[in-house]
Formats: structure tokens, C-alpha cells, sequence
């Protein structure tokens, strides 16, 4: 038991018992997820200590980026507005969700440096905060989907509690992809430039501005594009229409694996992780 | 069930800090003897510093350990692995007991937040919770001393009044083991009186106390008992009376 009142740290014993005590950190940290909650609103208060607006402010952004591009989009593609605009406003949200989570996975142990090394909080625990920072940033801009959904009349179609299925899938794979690139940013201080990078190229390549309909030769890398599912979970029931079972199929199968393999490469990395700090 | 008297049990323990990035092979033999730093070395490839080698240690209630030695023999490392901070390569560290480690008071302060903010989130990283730092928060508050100034942001502050509100804000917790990298002084003279009868009381409290310290008449004033740490390398538990014997070395 790694409780408050019991501290037990050794040496190498083997692969087992590296998992066991990664496991013990796990538990650990969902013991301790007030703390991340803590830490995480703290953060987004912080932040935005003084600006009127708050984290609003982002909301605001992306609600002016949603008609610049809605209005224009539509015409340069000749699709209806009140099919297109909704459509951008909602993928715009949420690919954001996932670009903040992963993004700022990179600076999760960077920035918790001086906590972990001279406490013994579960590291995880800084990950969830990470986690948690963009849930409270998507409940800002929620106004926007809201707002949408009712100036459109999607809520009469919207799927709700299917949408919130595909927003836990869409948390559950960017979480493990915020561990993997905090990891990773501790130790070779290049990666957030690459994940940043990457992000981008992924945001012009995923159907957030565009509707995947026209991609006619293009189909097969578009079901290999895991962005597009991650979104599509979210945003096609929100939109009332159906989500193909092969996404659910996709996501829950990316997030098994990448979970196994992240938390292996946690297991193995987590004694270290400190000293790369 | 009774929990476990307080312990702190060390075993052989050996901890290497890895050096990414830096090529110390040829800094290697320069300073392989040198008699500030811990000793550098090569294993599996990487460059790493021996901080701590094989050292055993077994603390009770009641303890009160003075840490001494040279910068970079160890003490700062000694203790932060103490507080769980970091994993050994070699050996067992266990602690029985809640612990607090006062290693830099500057832990989790955020220049931008309130006296009050930091408050909350210091006592939040300790591990209280919110309700429990509600409860001390009127006592800490009236400990800073610093009124109205609480509900400012701590980059209005002077240092001295900085320091009051880390120190309060710190030593705010109920612990067994408590570590300490020097005895804090921080404020004015009228403050350091307050601070120490303050954290004395918290020693009381604590059922084992490590302090690390270059001041000789601190250790005798405070611990019973003393260790010497020397490249990593550390001397036996001693009684508190042979110190000079230690530092004479």
C-alpha cells in the first residue's frame, strides 16, 4: 500500500514488478483526481488572472473563425449554410479539445518538475490535471455548440448521450497520447515542436473544415486518419446522423492498444522520468 | 488496526542521477576525485553522477537526524528520496508515517495568484484537502501576519513577506517525518521569532526529523543524532555528542 502514510521506493526487481508499481500510481492518482481537478482549475484561473473575458476569449475566436470560415466555405464549396456552418463550429470545438490535450501533454512533467521531485504525488496525477485544464476550456465553448444546435434546430435530432460516448472515446485516446508525448517531451526536448507540427498538419488533413463526401479516391486514408474518427464519435450525433460502427470498432480498439502500449513505456520509463526533468 | 510506529528505513540504498546530453568522459578523470560533487561514471552508456552509494539508514520516533557534508555530497538527494521523489537504483527506502518535506518553501507558489490561492494550492500538494485548509485557513492567515495584503497577488509582495506566506502556508501540516534542507529563517527578526517557536512546535509533533545543515550549533541544538555524507558516501548514525568528531574530519 502506497498510501499518505506509507512510502516504499526500491531498486530494479524486473518488468512485473515495474508494471505493479506503475499500476500502484494509477490508483494512486485516481485516489487523487480533487487534486488534478485542483490544479487544472487553478491553471485555467490563473491564466486568465485579469482579462475580463476569461477563457472566453478563446470561445469568442473560435466563434468568429466558425462564421469567417462557415460563410466563405459554404460558398467556395456551394453547400447550404445551415448544413456547413454547424458542421465547422462543432469540429472546430472539439478538434480543439484534442489538440489542447495532446499539445499540452508535452509540457505535463516539464512544468511539474519542481513537484515531483520532492513529493511523492503520482505522476499521473499531472496528466489528468492536463486533462482536466481542456475539459474546462471545452465546457467555455460549448456555448458555441449550444448556440448552433438551437439557432439551427439540430437539437430537435441531436443524439446526446451518443455524442458524450464518442467525447469519453475522444478523452481516452487523448489522454494516453498526452502521457506518451509528456514522456517523451521530458526526456528529448524536440518533440513539442514535432507534436505541435503534427497537430497542425493533422487539423488541415482531418474533415474539420471540409465535409468528406467530396473525398471520392481518398476514402481509405480517410478511415485510416484516427482524427477523423476521434471527431466524427462527437460530432455526427450531435448532427443527428449516424455514426458507422467501424468508428466505435476503431476508437475503442486505439484506445486499448495505445493504453497498453503507452503504460508499458510508463512502466519502464516512470523511475527515470524525474531525472530527465 | 493500529498503523505502524513511525519509521524511516533505508537499505543499502544507491541512487545515480543520469546526465542526458552531456558527454562526461572527459570531464570524467578530472573530477573522478574530486572532493565537492558526487563521483561521475558510465553505466549502460549513459553518463551518470553516483549520488548516493549504498546507504543504510534506520530512523524511529523520536529520531532527530542531522545531516552534514560538503555541497553536493548528497544531503539534498538523501532527502528528496526521503519525500518519495525518487526511485533508487540499488536498494529499499521505506517511510512509516505521514511525510513533509520543507525542501523549497517556494513549491508551488504562482507569482500571478493570491495570497489566499497559495494557500489552497501549497496545502493541496501537501495533501490536505479542501475542507481541512479551510479549517487552518484563519490560522494561517493570521501566522502571515500580512492582513489584507492576502487577498493581493504574490507578486506584490516584498521577499520578506513572500517568505512569510510560503513558510505559513508550509509548515500549515500535521506530518511524522519531517525533512528539512536547513533550518528555515525567513522575515524580519520579530517574524523569525514567531517562525521558529512555530516550526519547533512542529519538530515536537513529528516523530522523526532529518534536517541537513552546515551549521554545527543548529545540529546540537535540535537533533540527537548525526550522519556525515561524503561523495555519496555516508558515515554511521552517531550520537549528537560526537559531532565535532565528524565535522572534524
Amino acid at each position: 500500500m502506497d498510501t499518505a502514510t506509507h512510502m516504499l521506493r526500491t531498486g530494479q526487481r524486473g518488468t512485473l514488478f515495474q508494471l505493479q508499481m506503475a499500476g500502484r500510481d494509477l490508483r494512486n492518482s485516481f485516489g487523487r483526481l480533487g487534486l488534478a481537478w485542483s490544479l487544472a482549475w487553478h491553471d485555467v484561473s490563473s491564466r486568465y488572472r485579469g482579462s475580463i473575458l476569461g477563457p472566453f476569449w478563446i470561445t469568442l475566436s473560435m466563434g468568429l473563425m466558425t462564421l469567417g470560415i462557415g460563410f466563405l466555405y459554404a460558398n467556395l464549396f456551394a453547400i447550404e449554410l445551415h448544413i456547413f456552418l454547424p458542421y465547422v463550429a462543432l469540429g472546430i470545438v472539439f478538434f480543439a479539445v484534442m489538440t489542447g490535450t495532446i499539445n499540452e501533454g508535452c509540457d505535463t512533467f516539464v512544468q511539474a518538475a519542481g513537484i515531483l521531485s520532492q513529493t511523492s504525488l503520482p505522476m499521473l496525477t499531472f496528466v489528468w490535471r492536463t486533462v482536466f485544464r481542456n475539459l474546462i476550456n471545452l465546457a467555455h465553448h460549448l456555448v458555441i455548440v449550444v448556440g448552433v444546435l438551437i439557432f439551427y434546430g439540430y437539437w430537435r435530432t441531436a443524439d446526446a448521450p451518443m455524442a458524450l460516448l464518442g467525447l469519453v472515446l475522444m478523452v481516452a485516446n487523448a489522454s494516453w497520447l498526452s502521457l506518451l508525448v509528456g514522456i517523451a517531451s521530458a526526456r528529448f526536448r524536440d518533440i513539442p515542436q514535432i507534436v505541435m507540427s503534427v497537430m497542425q498538419f493533422a487539423l488541415f488533413m482531418s474533415p474539420v473544415f471540409w465535409k468528406p463526401g467530396r473525398l471520392k479516391d481518398y476514402q481509405a486514408f480517410l478511415d485510416l486518419n484516427p482524427f477523423y474518427h476521434l471527431l466524427e464519435a462527437v460530432r455526427a450525433p450531435l448532427l443527428g446522423t449516424p455514426v458507422a460502427p467501424g468508428t466505435y470498432l476503431f476508437l475503442v480498439g486505439m484506445a486499448v492498444a495505445g493504453w497498453l502500449v503507452t503504460f508499458l513505456i510508463f512502466a519502464r520509463t516512470r523511475r527515470r522520468i524525474v531525472h530527465y526533468l | 488496526m493500529k498503523p505502524p510506529p513511525v519509521s524511516i528505513t533505508c537499505t543499502d540504498l544507491t541512487l545515480r542521477f543520469p546526465v542526458y546530453g552531456v558527454d562526461a568522459k572527459s570531464l570524467k578523470k578530472a573530477l573522478a576525485r574530486a572532493a565537492v560533487g558526487g563521483r561521475l561514471g558510465r553505466h549502460s552508456g549513459v553518463t551518470d553522477v553516483t549520488a548516493l552509494q549504498s546507504v543504510s539508514l534506520k530512523l524511529e520516533a523520536g529520531d532527530r537526524l542531522g545531516l552534514i557534508g560538503h555541497n553536493g555530497s548528497g544531503k539534498t538527494t538523501l532527502l528528496r528520496a526521503l519525500s518519495g521523489a525518487y526511485e533508487p537504483d540499488e536498494g529499499v527506502i521505506e517511510v512509516q508515517g505521514r511525510i513533509a518535506a520543507l525542501l523549497d518553501l517556494g513549491l508551488g507558489i504562482d507569482p500571478s495568484a493570491t495570497g489566499y490561492e497559495n494557500i489552497r494550492l501549497r496545502g493541496r500538494i501537501a495533501g490536505l484537502t479542501a475542507k481541512e485548509i479551510d479549517e487552518r485557513m484563519d490560522e494561517i492567515a493570521a501566522f502571515t501576519g500580512l492582513g489584507p495584503f492576502l487577498a493581493m497577488p504574490v507578486k506584490t509582495y516584498s521577499a520578506g513577506m513572500q517568505g512569510r506566506l510560503a513558510f505559513a502556508a508550509a509548515t500549515a501540516v500535521d506530518c511524522d517525518v519531517l525533512l528539512m534542507d536547513e533550518w528555515i529563517a525567513v522575515g524580519d527578526a520579530e517574524f523569525q521569532k514567531l517562525a521558529h517557536k512555530r516550526l519547533l512546535k512542529l519538530v515536537e509533533r513529528a516523530g522523526i526529523l532529518v534536517l541537513a545543515t552546515h551549521e554545527a550549533p543548529l545540529l546540537k541544538l535540535y537533533c540527537n543524532k548525526v550522519m556525515r555524507l561524503d561523495g555519496g558516501i555516508a558515515s554511521e548514525v552517531m550520537d549528537i555528542r560526537r559531532v565535532d568528531e565528524l565535522l572534524a574530519t
